[in-house]
């Protein structure tokens, strides 16, 4: 195949049958271009005007510097093979999430056997299975919110699904609300299924009393209370005893973190025998005050 | 019933086992025959969706096989009676009317007179057993609020039929057990509940009810994102914490104020009545009905006292 110098107004820009590549504005890509220019033909489909296979995001670094003519090799294809070109010419790379929805979401619309489809699945690292295929259909479906909230964050498949349970104007909701907040895939996890079994139970996503969180952690304590309500107010309970023992910072008094299990654990850091004469005071006060028992009333249901 | 497609597996390895019970709970020590592996009901919550990944039915109908190794366990056994029950990967009747794997069964146990055999179901068809039936079944009924069971147990007999041929069972000379299994919260699940009780007391001759098992929704859990995957609202309801076995259950202080609530019901209707927690927690035991059940050994010398008082000699 014969590399050519192409004028960019002989290529249809605008026809992305065979793109995958998200997001296609790449900054240190057109920094890259403008410093040394591109290094690697993009591949065209023989076609008049000429439809792009591969090189999707260096045409549009190409067109935003303003080049003319960009190096190129022209490919005689039908479309099928065309769109595999650009799934192989670009695993090399490392494809994010969006963009495996793009080529699994293409190849269904190609009209590729399942089997074929499988296969590309398992080179992307992806389970070869109906269930998963759908989520990702569902991702190339979905508007650019969702799209760049996923690539932002680095969102994971469980993360993926539980947003895509929810409607759009929920899940905008749901955006606009966790956008500024820095928090890790998986608190993003424990409190996305926090407020989809809110609204199983209730019918309606509780975003309300969410607003104004400081950070991840204030909004995963917020979305507790709503969601265990019986486990949120025992261990408020145990909090306030624990407070009204005013125990030393040697002494610690903690509980099964589910209260499941019926006995506690009393911790003590002990220096020397005067430290161990006060802790036994100390233990002995609040085992008089019955404060022991209403801490082991509460473990034991 | 129609269902899925069946393989007959070749007679290897262990049919007969121990129930694997759970870490840090009071278990019965119930013996499983896995005649049948996969189920044609279609119950939303079933634990087989976790443990099962082909909807397949697998049947292991090697009686003399399995009769062998029936024997070699309660060889085995010196201190208790036996109870081996075939619903653990399946349910015990719903397939029995086209692959009649139990009547060899039942009459297996009644000759022995060793042991008792549990056909557990939530399929209320037993005219082709009844025949052959002896005092050595006992044929037992998963129950729930009829509510429940349209929602969340479909392709399954209604309540008021489950409770009927539990009768017919008991007036062809057998004892019945019942098994509140999945118990399940949601919105108004105590009346739904105490209605269920009215009709069991009503239908059945309480006095040969020879056990009853209350088990609130446990699961483990990889079947929780099945749950909400599906909307199980139901299911959902509650509040679920990661038990000590590492299942997914209702927190403690929900499950005593449950399992009192219905224990007391059930004591009210008839005192005699045995009914034990299908993996609990010790504490959760004594907090119910005032009984210490150190472990499983206790549980099961329950059982044989259950079981002696209701067989005399004959077992």
């Amino acid at each position: 195949m014969e590399m050519k110098t192409i004028p960019l107004n002989d290529i249809d820009l605008n026809d992305r049958r065979f793109c995958i590549s998200y997001p296609l504005e790449d900054e240190a890509l057109t920094e890259s271009i403008r410093e040394i220019g591109i290094v690697q033909p993009v591949l065209l489909c023989d076609a008049s005007p000429l439809i792009v296979i591969t090189g999707f995001r260096r045409l549009a670094s190409a067109k935003k510097l303003g080049l003319e003519n960009i190096p190129a090799m022209i490919r005689k294809v039908r479309a099928d093979e065309a769109l595999l070109l650009s799934i192989h010419d670009n695993l090399g790379r490392g494809l994010n999430t969006v963009e495996k929805a793009y080529a699994l979401e293409k190849m269904i619309g190609a009209g590729f056997s399942r089997q074929t489809i499988f296969g590309v699945m398992a080179l992307l690292s992806l389970k070869p299975h109906e269930k998963v295929l759908g989520s990702f259909v569902a991702i190339a479906n979905e508007g650019r919110p969702l799209k760049d909230f996923i690539i932002r964050r680095g969102a994971s498949m469980k993360s993926i699904e539980y947003l895509l349970k929810l409607d759009a104007k929920e899940r905008r909701g749901i955006i606009s609300l966790l956008s500024p907040l820095h928090i890790t895939d998986s608190l993003l996890r424990e409190i996305l299924e926090m407020l989809i079994l809110i609204k199983i139970r209730t019918g309606a996503v509780y975003l309300r009393g969410l607003r104004g969180a400081s950070d991840g952690r204030e909004l995963k304590a917020r979305l507790k209370k709503k969601s265990y309500p019986i486990l949120s107010s025992m261990e408020k309970k145990f909090l306030a005893m624990k407070q009204r023992c005013a125990l030393p910072p040697h002494i610690d008094i903690k509980v099964d973190p589910f209260f499941e299990k019926e006995y506690i654990d009393i911790l003590l850091k002990i220096k020397s025998e005067n430290d161990v004469r006060a802790a036994i005071e100390k233990l002995k006060a609040i085992l008089e005050d019955g404060y022991i028992r209403s801490i082991l009333e509460l473990t034991q249901g | 019933m129609n269902s899925p497609r069946a393989e007959h597996a070749p007679s290897q390895g262990n049919i007969v086992r121990d129930c694997p019970g759970t870490k840090d709970h009071i278990c019965c020590g119930y013996k499983t025959i896995d005649l049948i592996e996969g189920c044609a009901l279609s119950c939303s919550y079933c634990i087989l969706k976790a443990y099962l990944n082909t909807p397949a039915i697998t049947i292991h109908d090697d009686i003399p096989y399995i009769t062998s190794q029936i024997d070699g366990m309660t060889g085995r056994e010196a201190r208790h009676i036996l109870r081996f029950g075939t619903g653990e990967l399946s349910d015990s009747l719903a397939l029995d009317r086209r692959y009649r794997l139990n009547r060899p069964l039942v009459e297996f146990f009644g000759e022995r007179k060793n042991a008792l055999l549990e056909l557990k179901s939530k399929w209320a068809y037993i005219d082709h057993l009844i025949p052959h039936l002896n005092p050595y079944t006992i044929i037992s009924f998963s129950v729930a609020p009829q509510r429940i069971i349209d929602e969340e147990e479909k392709r399954t007999s209604p309540l008021y039929k489950r409770l009927k041929t539990a009768r017919k069972a008991q007036d062809a000379g057998c004892f019945v057990g019942l098994h509140f299994d999945p118990i399940i919260i949601y919105p108004g699940f105590e009346k739904d509940y105490r209605y269920l009780i009215e009709d069991i007391s009503r239908i059945l001759d309480m006095d040969r009810i020879i056990w009853l098992s209350l088990g609130l929704l446990r699961f483990p859990p990889k079947l929780l994102g099945h749950y909400i995957e599906h909307n199980r609202k139901n299911l959902l309801y509650g509040e679920f914490i990661r038990g000590e076995d590492g299942k997914m259950r209702y927190i403690k202080q929900q499950r005593i104020k449950v399992y009192t609530m219905l224990y007391k019901m059930l004591k009210k209707k008839n005192k005699g009545l045995f009914i034990y927690f299908c993996m609990e927690r010790e504490d959760v035991w004594r907090k119910v009905t005032g009984m210490t059940v150190r472990d499983d050994d206790a549980l099961m010398t329950l059982f044989d006292e259950r079981i002696k008082h209701l067989y005399g000699g004959k077992i």
